[in-house]
């Protein structure tokens, strides 16, 4: 069998499991889960038999307006095997479990969704801001953050008494 | 006998950076050490944060180009074609023969200025200054062809959705024949120079060991891999562009170490020439840009496409939603990724070597940073 089959075979295994959504982007394979099965999802996806999606690429949050979803780009060093992961998470409670424990290379990854979108990765190791400082309010990459117009901006960069 | 480097006495809290020459950028580091034994590392990044994917949202398809030329600043084509290939990959769009062979040169030419930068910055942090200087006198050439393609040195700008901004003049060829003819010496020059030479060797082996499974599950992908044993390479195991048409070697070495790191990237120089030189060959004559809409708009659809970058491999998730602007573009920064083996890499080393360590990494904090 190829490998493009025995993939599918395996996730579309797992999602009658999970409850999952099975497919097909482009030359990726999608599997959409809820965000509590996403520990179980992604074990499985990196223990798969023959074709095991085993190199954590990328995490990126994504906002949907009504709900956040967590994106995982899952490749193989060893295969040529892509698969997409997806979870929707609650926009008004956005946490999902930490993957640090299955790749330690998550670790930046979360923080950096967390930093955007406010999404908490329960589990981390060290879920703090990574690119805004800390005190910073708000998460930017959210659609209903209110990004100051230029005037607005300029007016603010004057300091009290300059005028 | 009583060492004072090792028998610490109490923790020092030094902080490093963020302005700092040997930080590349804007990284700062909190490292905490016994004596001169390094035994924490917390990296802090962030102050050259612009939100480029924010910003991306406000910007249609084709305006988002010259951003992305400030992510890597010293490999600014690479990110180019990162960016331009997802949107042509999303599009399903087809580009000529002469500008897919263009790119290839170009790209090369980009990655070789990197590397040339890297290789002088990495013996400057360990004050090699002679060392620095080879480097940067060569890729003054590589500048100048930039600048004969799109008038821009640095930030060159000179990819575009659908093939490249124009065909290179006339003088471009003899300067880019006269380039790949004197390199192969040069880069020997640059063994010769920095990485031949015994100090260097010794400051540089056996220090900053990144076991291969660990780097593996620490997600670290490029040169950083490759110096780990891993035969991994986007251009050879998943081909983007036309890169399955040219013969070359993907340099693997089995140290881990910062030595080897180095010598991953001196070895992929001559392999860029060699990429160079069959293209420059086999380039077919034609336009160079396809027949694209005025107004890009993608359909509905989301697409991940990765490229081999000299500091990693880079990637673009672009959520398309219908419209002329993209609703979300998320960026895989190769350097970005890599940094977090940078604890793995140089807790128990001398402080000096995790200076050498962390250049071995090649970050650049404009990627890093976004």
């Amino acid at each position: 069998m190829e490998n493009k089959e025995i993939l599918r075979k395996r996730v579309d295994e797992l999602a009658a499991r999970v409850n999952g959504k099975v497919e097909e982007s482009l030359d990726f394979l999608v599997l959409t889960v809820q965000a509590p099965y996403i520990t179980e999802v992604l074990t499985a996806v990196k223990n798969f038999e023959d074709v095991p999606c085993d190199f954590l690429h990328d995490i990126a949050g994504v906002d949907k307006l009504e709900h956040f979803e967590v994106v995982y780009h899952l490749t193989s060093l060893r295969g040529p095997q892509k698969l997409r992961v997806k979870a929707i998470v609650d926009r008004e409670k956005p946490v999902i479990d930490s993957v640090v424990k299955i790749w330690a290379g998550a670790n930046f990854m979360e923080r950096e969704a967390y930093d955007m979108f406010g999404i908490e990765f329960t589990g981390h190791p060290n879920l703090r801001r990574i690119y805004m400082w800390d005190d910073f309010e708000g998460y930017p990459l959210r659609k209903d953050y209110v990004t100051e117009p230029p005037e607005v901006r300029d007016k603010m960069r004057v300091r009290k008494g300059e005028d | 006998m009583s060492d004072i480097y090792t028998e610490g006495t109490e923790e020092l809290i030094l902080n490093m950076g963020p302005q700092h020459p040997s930080m590349h950028g804007v990284f700062r580091m909190i490292i905490r050490l016994q004596g001169e034994i390094v035994t924490s590392i917390e990296p802090k990044i962030g102050y050259l944060h612009r939100g480029l994917e924010k910003l991306a949202e406000s910007r249609t398809y084709a305006q988002f180009i010259p951003y992305t030329d400030r992510l890597d600043y010293l490999a600014s084509p690479h990110c180019n074609l990162a960016y331009v290939q997802t949107v042509e990959k999303l599009m399903g769009l087809e580009i000529p023969e002469r500008a897919e062979y263009l790119r290839v040169i170009i790209a090369e030419l980009a990655r070789f200025a990197s590397h040339q930068v890297f290789i002088a910055s990495s013996a400057l942090d360990m004050a090699g200054w002679t060392a620095w200087g080879y480097p940067f006198r060569d890729r003054e050439r590589i500048l100048d062809m930039f600048e004969m393609l799109a008038g821009n040195r640095l930030t060159v700008n000179v990819m575009r959705i659908g093939g490249i901004n124009a065909e290179p003049p006339e003088e471009f060829w003899p300067a880019l024949q006269s380039f790949v003819d004197d390199m192969p010496e040069k880069i020997e020059e640059y063994y010769n120079i920095y990485l031949g030479n015994e100090i260097a060797q010794a400051r540089m082996k056996k220090i900053g060991i990144l076991p291969k499974e660990v780097a593996e599950n620490l997600s670290i992908t490029g040169c950083a891999l490759r110096a780990s044993g891993v035969n991994y390479d986007v251009r050879k195991n998943e081909p983007y562009g036309i890169y399955d048409r040219f013969d070359f070697e993907v340099p693997v070495l089995h140290g881990c170490d910062t030595f080897d790191r180095n010598m991953v990237r001196l070895m992929e120089m001559n392999e860029s020439l060699k990429i160079i030189r069959q293209a420059m060959r086999d380039i077919p004559e034609g336009p160079v840009m396809a027949k694209v809409p005025r107004v890009i708009k993608p359909p509905v659809g989301e697409v991940y496409h990765r490229v081999e970058n000299p500091k990693g491999e880079m990637g673009f998730y672009i959520v398309s939603n219908g419209t002329t602007k993209p609703e979300r573009v998320k960026i895989r920064a190769g350097a970005f990724v890599n940094l977090q083996c940078l604890e793995e890499i140089g807790v128990g080393t001398y402080v000096q070597d995790l200076i050498a360590s962390f250049a071995s990494l090649d970050a650049v904090l404009g990627e890093v940073d976004k």
